[in-house]
C-alpha cells in the first residue's frame, strides 16, 4: 500500500474507529514511515489546538442569569416562582356576593306597601267663588227729555 | 470571573453535582431546585466554546448558546434519554450555529487586540490562538462543526451521528476531510506569515 492510502485511515486510527486488522498494518506502516508517522502527530496535535483555543474565552458573567432570565425560571435568587394570585378576584367576588345578599335581606325584611313617611291627605272639597250678580237693568224716565 | 448566580448566595445541591446527566436531566424534568443551574454550569462553556469557534464572534456566540439552553429547558419534560444531553444540546447549538445569519466573517488579524482573550497569554501561545480560530474560519461551515465535535467537544462517531444526523461512514470521511483541511490551511496560513483569512 502507498503511504496515500494508509494517511486516508489516519484520522480513523487517531479516533480509534478503525477495525484491529487494518489498525495492525497501519501500525507496521508507521514503524517505518516517519513521513506518515508526522502526518499522524499533525492530526493529533489539532485537538491541542482547538482545546486551548478555547481555553481563553472569556464568558459573560451574567449568561447563567440572561439564560434563567429567558427561560423563565426565578429560582436563580433562591426564591421560588411567584404563583398566580387569585386572592384579589376572591375579595371582589366576596364583596359582590355580601353586596347582593345584603340587599336581599334588605328587600325581604322591609314590609309591603308604600314608605311609612308618607300618609294620605284629606281632601278638602273646592268651594267655586259666587258669581257675579247679574246688572239690574234700569227702565228710563217717561216724560222727560234729555237734552 | 464569579457565576452570576453563585454571588446571589445560592449554591447548587451537592447530591445534584455529583449527578450524572442522566440524572441531572431528570431533576430538570421535576423541577428540582438547583438542577437546571447545575447543568448550565456544567455545559455553559462548553457550549459557548463551540459556539464561539464556529461563529468567530464571542456576543453571537452567547446568544447562540443562550437559545439553545433555552430550547433544551423548555423541552426537557419531553426529552426520553434515546441521546445523551451533551449530544443534544451539542446538535441544538450546531444547528443554530449553522442556520445563523447573523455570522459575521471571522477574519482575525494575527497582531489585532484580542478582546476574548486574557491579557496575561504568552504571546506565542496567543498566536497559535489566533491562527487557529483563523483556519477555523477558512473552512467550510460543515467540515468546521464536525471537527469541532471531535477535536474539542470529544464526541464519539456515533454522538456526531446523532448531533448532525449523518451516516457513521459520512461521519468518517468528513472527519478525516476536515483534519486535512485544517492542516493544509494551517500550514498555508503559517508560511504566509500571518495574513488575514481569505476563504471561507
Amino acid at each position: 500500500m502507498t503511504c496515500r492510502v494508509y494517511e486516508e485511515q489516519l484520522s480513523s486510527y487517531l479516533d480509534g474507529e478503525l477495525p484491529a486488522a487494518r489498525a495492525a498494518r497501519l501500525e507496521a506502516h508507521l514503524k517505518v514511515c516517519p513521513h506518515c508517522q508526522a502526518e499522524l502527530d499533525e492530526l493529533g496535535g489539532i485537538a491541542t489546538r482547538l482545546r486551548a483555543a478555547s481555553s481563553y474565552l472569556q464568558v459573560s458573567h451574567d449568561f447563567d442569569r440572561r439564560v434563567l432570565r429567558a427561560f423563565g425560571y426565578y429560582q436563580v435568587t433562591g426564591w421560588t416562582r411567584p404563583t398566580k394570585s387569585y386572592l384579589k378576584p376572591l375579595v371582589i367576588a366576596a364583596l359582590f356576593l355580601l353586596g347582593a345578599l345584603a340587599g336581599v335581606w334588605h328587600f325581604f325584611t322591609q314590609p309591603l306597601g308604600p314608605p311609612p313617611a308618607w300618609q294620605p291627605q284629606p281632601v278638602m272639597p273646592v268651594v267655586a267663588p259666587a258669581a257675579p250678580a247679574a246688572p239690574i237693568p234700569v227702565a228710563p224716565e217717561r216724560g222727560r227729555r234729555r237734552r | 470571573m464569579e457565576d452570576a448566580v453563585r454571588t446571589t448566595g445560592w449554591s447548587t445541591d451537592g447530591r445534584l453535582a455529583t449527578a450524572d446527566d442522566r440524572a441531572l436531566v431528570a431533576a430538570c424534568a421535576q423541577r428540582k431546585p438547583g438542577a437546571f443551574q447545575e447543568l448550565l454550569s456544567r455545559y455553559r462553556r462548553p457550549a459557548i466554546s463551540l459556539a464561539y469557534q464556529m461563529l468567530g464572534d464571542l456576543e453571537d456566540a452567547e446568544d447562540v448558546a443562550q437559545e439553545a439552553f433555552v430550547r433544551v429547558f423548555q423541552a426537557i419534560p419531553r426529552f426520553r434519554g434515546q441521546a445523551a444531553f451533551s449530544t443534544w444540546l451539542y446538535r441544538i447549538v450546531t444547528n443554530l450555529c449553522l442556520g445563523n445569519r447573523r455570522r459575521k466573517r471571522a477574519t482575525v488579524e494575527l497582531d489585532a487586540v484580542r478582546e476574548p482573550i486574557a491579557p496575561d497569554s504568552p504571546s506565542r501561545q496567543v498566536t497559535e490562538v489566533l491562527l487557529t480560530r483563523q483556519v477555523l474560519a477558512a473552512m467550510t461551515p460543515d467540515l468546521r462543526a464536525i471537527l469541532l465535535l471531535r477535536d474539542q467537544e470529544g464526541l464519539s462517531y456515533t454522538e456526531i451521528a446523532a448531533a448532525l444526523r449523518l451516516p457513521l461512514g459520512t461521519v468518517r470521511s468528513r472527519l478525516s476531510k476536515a483534519r486535512m483541511a485544517f492542516r493544509q490551511i494551517w500550514t498555508d496560513l503559517s508560511s504566509g506569515g500571518g495574513e488575514t483569512a481569505a476563504t471561507g
